[in-house]
């Protein structure tokens, strides 16, 4: 059972393991995937896939089809390292903590992590980026700022998860306003690669959505685990809450993924 | 040749004006010993191509542009079907449009909008129109060269994807 830490809470150590794992997996594939495969699935799943469906962005599923892709990462990195201790952090960005340490995610905001940790040196590579370039990129804070407690707590006050048209127009919509204002926001903040289609090259993508679900999860645990929308149906366009997310595995729809005491894992 | 028109030779580049006239040149070299004709013999000899090659000279739109930022060239046309385009040093950029709603940082009211993504800006839609929001192309070029600081858009940038 994995309990899922903020960055300000975790040990030297269970750094070090973290970001040694995320590099195994870089260059060693287990349970059929490595990290490249992540990447794979977040260009393809952005885009409508040839049914007409939105998988990842910009519809209801946007929550769940992350919950289940973090539960995949976990999963390989405790497999490939063969530590099951090992858990995806949180970063609460309205917090002090920044995982931008040389002993964490590198040190370098302000264009090429050209040294350190997350560099070619270090042992990171790029895939598929929409940048020419070697270097993974960062612009923390320049092309957008970071989402205040205040931002937060007005985002998690929208009842109503998600209503029709089920895309990114809705107003009142949980769903999209944190995916708005909080996920998008964060993207922009962080910048260079984390702004882009491919942005899963930047480790800093599972912590933020670490966060962007530990708040999904807050949200259920106040307003109802079993809150997905669109429940059981035909509504075209969208994944409804039996209907498998792709591309995992067939039966992991919203409705499996609602409980993360089923999934194994927890936030402290 | 398919028939050619302004915004297709706008769109692809001069090459196909070049190979139609390449083409031409070729075929006269072939027909007879006369020594090939200029520019203006070939354009006269390829239904609108003069017209494309004129085109090539003014823009279409007045919010078209090109121009220099922070050392890149930057290239920006709008298109008449709804299909705005865009070239950094030359290179492609696929852009995708996307209604979208809009949370002003200013805390102005949220409002429902077109947006323009590409991979670069993919979390950050950019509105372009031809009243509030003329200088939109332009504001999303710069958004992408500062993107890109130093580097230039892999050839992934031109790839389309639908939302």
């Amino acid at each position: 059972m994995a309990v899922r830490k903020s960055i300000s809470a975790m040990s030297g150590a269970e750094k070090t393991a973290f970001i040694n794992a995320l590099r195994q997996l870089k260059t060693t594939a287990v349970n059929g995937r490595n990290y490249n495969w992540y990447i794979d699935q977040h260009v393809t799943f952005f885009s409508r896939t040839a049914d007409n469906i939105s998988h990842a962005h910009q519809a209801p599923s946007f929550f769940p089809w992350h919950r289940e892709y973090l539960r995949l990462l976990e999963i390989d990195l405790q497999t490939v390292s063969g530590n099951t201790d090992i858990f995806i952090p949180y970063w609460d960005w309205t917090g002090g903590a920044s995982p931008f340490t040389a002993d964490f995610l590198g040190s370098i905001t302000n264009g090429s992590v050209s040294s350190g940790n997350f560099s070619p040196a270090w042992g990171w590579s790029l895939y598929r980026s929409s940048i020419q370039t070697p270097f993974l990129q960062r612009r923390v804070g320049q092309n957008a700022s970071r989402p205040s407690a205040a931002t937060v707590s007005a985002v998690q006050s929208w009842q109503v998860y998600d209503q029709s048209p089920w895309n990114s127009t809705v107003s009142n919509s949980y769903r999209n306003r944190n995916e708005i204002e909080l996920h998008n926001r964060v993207h922009n903040y962080v910048g260079g690669h984390m702004a882009t289609r491919e942005a899963p090259n930047d480790p800093a993508f599972w912590l933020h959505h670490c966060n962007i679900d530990r708040l999904w999860w807050l949200w259920q645990t106040s307003r109802g685990i079993d809150t997905y929308q669109p429940r059981t149906g035909f509504t075209s366009g969208v994944i409804d809450n039996d209907e498998t997310m792709r591309p995992f595995a067939a039966g992991r729809t919203p409705s499996a993924v609602r409980d993360i005491n089923s999934l194994g894992y927890s936030y402290a | 040749m398919a028939k050619t028109n302004r915004r297709d030779v706008l769109r692809y580049g001069a090459a196909g004006a070049v190979t139609a006239a390449t083409a031409v040149v070729a075929g006269q070299e072939l027909a007879s010993a006369d020594p090939p004709p200029g520019l203006d013999g070939v354009t006269s000899q390829v239904p609108g191509l003069k017209d494309t090659l004129d085109g090539l000279k003014a823009p279409l739109d007045p919010r078209d542009f090109d121009e220099i930022f922070k050392g890149k060239k930057i290239r920006g046309l709008h298109g008449l079907r709804g299909r705005n385009e865009l070239m950094i040093n030359n290179r492609r950029l696929a852009l995708t449009e996307i209604e979208t709603l809009f949370v002003p940082a200013d805390g102005s009211p949220p409002y429902v909008g077109t947006g323009w993504i590409s991979a670069l800006n993919h979390y950050d839609p950019v509105e372009v129109d031809t009243r509030r929001n003329r200088e939109g192309l332009r504001k999303l070029a710069r958004k992408v060269v500062d993107v890109l600081g130093d580097s230039e858009l892999a050839p992934s940038a031109a790839q389309e994807h639908g939302h």
